[in-house]
């Protein structure tokens, strides 16, 4: 059946969390969305991980995907 | 030679870093903590009565000196513990001390300043009701006078409204949510199930995205924003859908602090069943919180029948119980029927069940572990023992704790609702919400005071 295919636990691999299009920092989602701390928090369990997609303008959870996935690139400076 | 990394400012928070990076686990950590050393105390033939301090009745400026004078040190003591852990949790999530602290400095001096309006023997004779007072408090300041933003580190509505809850559960009988629960929550689930198809079909009636329908819907059906800004991101929303779905609620729900206790009052609806329906028809839990409050007050000036206690208690039964626990819920079935209804075209990943845990509010595990902590603690006394110890050494206290923090949820609610930046909603969505409430606020009052009312107004809460 097509509704348990769509199921899993939990999502993982080339997730949004890992995306660089993904913002999901409460205190930045708080300052996006007037209102959110006036009745809830960006801080809230409801919440989870959830954040925005700047590159399809959409707001959804860290576990989700897309084709235009792109790695948050891990910068290593080395100091002598 | 040293190594730095950098990132984006994206958070990665999973398992156990939630339980100091989320307010709900730090208000079940505070909410335990104080019950558990209210009980240590206790147990030790003393109580933390002193720390505890709260305004006494007063009916001259003469005799509110005197009780200053005499506390004065004990509302110094209270600020500084208050700031203390409240800093530590504000660090933890990532909040900025230097911020957060004068800001609370200045949130407890006025909550202290609106405690001791509301008991004034005169408070309820001329509507100074301490919810009401600070909701209208905060929303002069914030959209008459003005304050620099910075200082919304402090204005923390649902750390402040959940550790409170907590501290409630310490002193509600378990045996009451056993006896009770399964009633708000069939109470609240036909109402929820109700008003989130009317607000969702109402707007696809009028043209509204699916997604968009679903935000709105559990916006007025379920638990108000926090609902909204979950299934938004469960069914993928659009960015800008979140923000008009909150202003609806927000508007809706600060209109409703003031009619909900006004129009129950009018009606003489005891103060369970005043509880019940303002449970079953506020949004959020500070803003319904601050209506039953200010609605079980009319009881202890006799107004109304039944007790302050009471309308609290069935506010919490039902809103907490009845309505907020069931969001995981709500997401993952909306979600799902997201992906497997509506058409997917942005994303291809599948619908996580683990959000069901995840999106779970954790403070109502404070709450419950609360009353049964209590409801052990109190069982094999006799009702004499009761009300001469248990009473005055233990619950009283945590009672007195727990008013402090929901005033100063209520006063944050008004500091930090601006309703210049608020989104503009559109005719649309304002229609079909407003559709919502109109039966959520018919059904609610059927179901909480002709189906369920000898229910509800007979609640036993000691």
């Amino acid at each position: 059946m097509k509704i348990f295919k769509s199921i899993t636990l939990r999502n993982s691999g080339a997730t949004c969390q890992k995306c660089v299009h993904f913002q999901n920092n409460p205190a930045i989602i708080e300052a996006i969305y007037p209102g959110l701390k006036t009745m809830s928090s960006g801080f809230a369990s409801v919440r989870e991980q959830d954040g925005l997609c700047g590159f399809h303008q959409i707001y959804l959870a860290a576990g989700d995907s897309c084709p235009n996935f792109t790695p948050i690139v891990t910068h290593l400076h080395q100091k002598a | 030679m040293t190594t730095t990394t950098t990132e984006t400012a994206s958070t990665k928070t999973s398992g156990w870093q939630e339980l100091w990076s989320k307010e709900d686990w730090w208000a079940v950590w505070l909410g335990l903590g104080i019950v558990g050393l209210a009980y240590v105390f206790y147990l030790s033939g003393s109580s933390i009565s002193w720390i505890a301090v709260s305004p006494g009745k007063w009916s001259t400026l003469s005799q509110l000196g005197t009780q200053l004078s005499k506390n004065g040190i004990k509302y110094f003591a209270l600020l500084a513990a208050f700031l203390v852990l409240f800093t530590t949790v504000a660090s933890f999530i990532g909040q900025k001390p230097k911020a957060f602290i004068p800001a609370f400095i200045f949130v407890f001096v006025l909550s202290a300043i609106i405690y001791i309006i509301g008991s004034w023997d005169q408070a309820n004779h001329y509507n100074l009701e301490p919810p009401l007072v600070a909701l209208l408090v905060g929303l002069f300041i914030s959209n008459v006078v003005g304050l620099p933003g910075w200082l919304d580190a402090g204005f923390r509505v649902e750390f402040f409204i959940k550790l409170g809850i907590v501290l409630l559960g310490a002193t509600l009988p378990f045996t009451l949510i056993i006896w009770a629960g399964p009633v708000a929550i069939l109470q609240a689930s036909i109402v929820s199930l109700v008003t989130f198809l009317v607000i969702f079909f109402v707007a696809r009636k009028l043209g509204l995205d699916h997604r968009f329908a679903a935000v709105l819907g559990a916006g007025g059906a379920v638990c108000g924003v926090s609902a909204s800004i979950a299934v938004a991101g469960a069914v993928r929303a659009k960015k800008e859908h979140p923000p008009i779905a909150i202003s609806l609620v927000v508007i809706w729900a600060i209109i409703f602090i003031f009619a909900l206790p006004l129009i129950s009052r009018a009606l003489q609806l005891p103060a369970g069943v005043g509880g019940a329906w303002i449970g079953t028809s506020e949004f959020a839990d500070a803003a319904g919180l601050a209506a039953a409050q200010s609605y079980g007050g009319l009881a202890n000036s006799h107004i109304i029948a039944g007790t302050a206690d009471q309308a609290v208690a069935a506010y919490t039964l039902i809103k907490v119980i009845g309505r907020d626990i069931w969001i995981g819920i709500w997401s993952f079935v909306l979600a799902l029927i997201a992906v497997t209804v509506w058409e997917r075209s942005e994303t291809h990943s599948k619908v996580e069940v683990g959000q069901i845990w995840g999106r779970f509010p954790k403070f109502v595990i404070g709450f419950l572990i609360a009353s049964i902590l209590t409801t052990l603690i109190v069982h094999g006394n006799t009702l004499a023992d009761y009300n001469k110890l248990v009473k005055p050494s233990l619950i009283l206290p945590i009672t007195a704790l727990r008013t402090w923090a929901f005033t100063f949820s209520f006063l944050s609610i008004g500091l930090t609702t601006r309703f210049r930046q608020l989104a503009s909603a559109g005719i649309k969505p304002i229609i079909a919400f407003t559709t919502g409430v109109a039966v959520n606020i018919a059904l609610g009052y059927f179901l909480s005071v002709v189906v369920f009312g000898h229910y509800w107004s007979s609640i036993v809460t000691h």
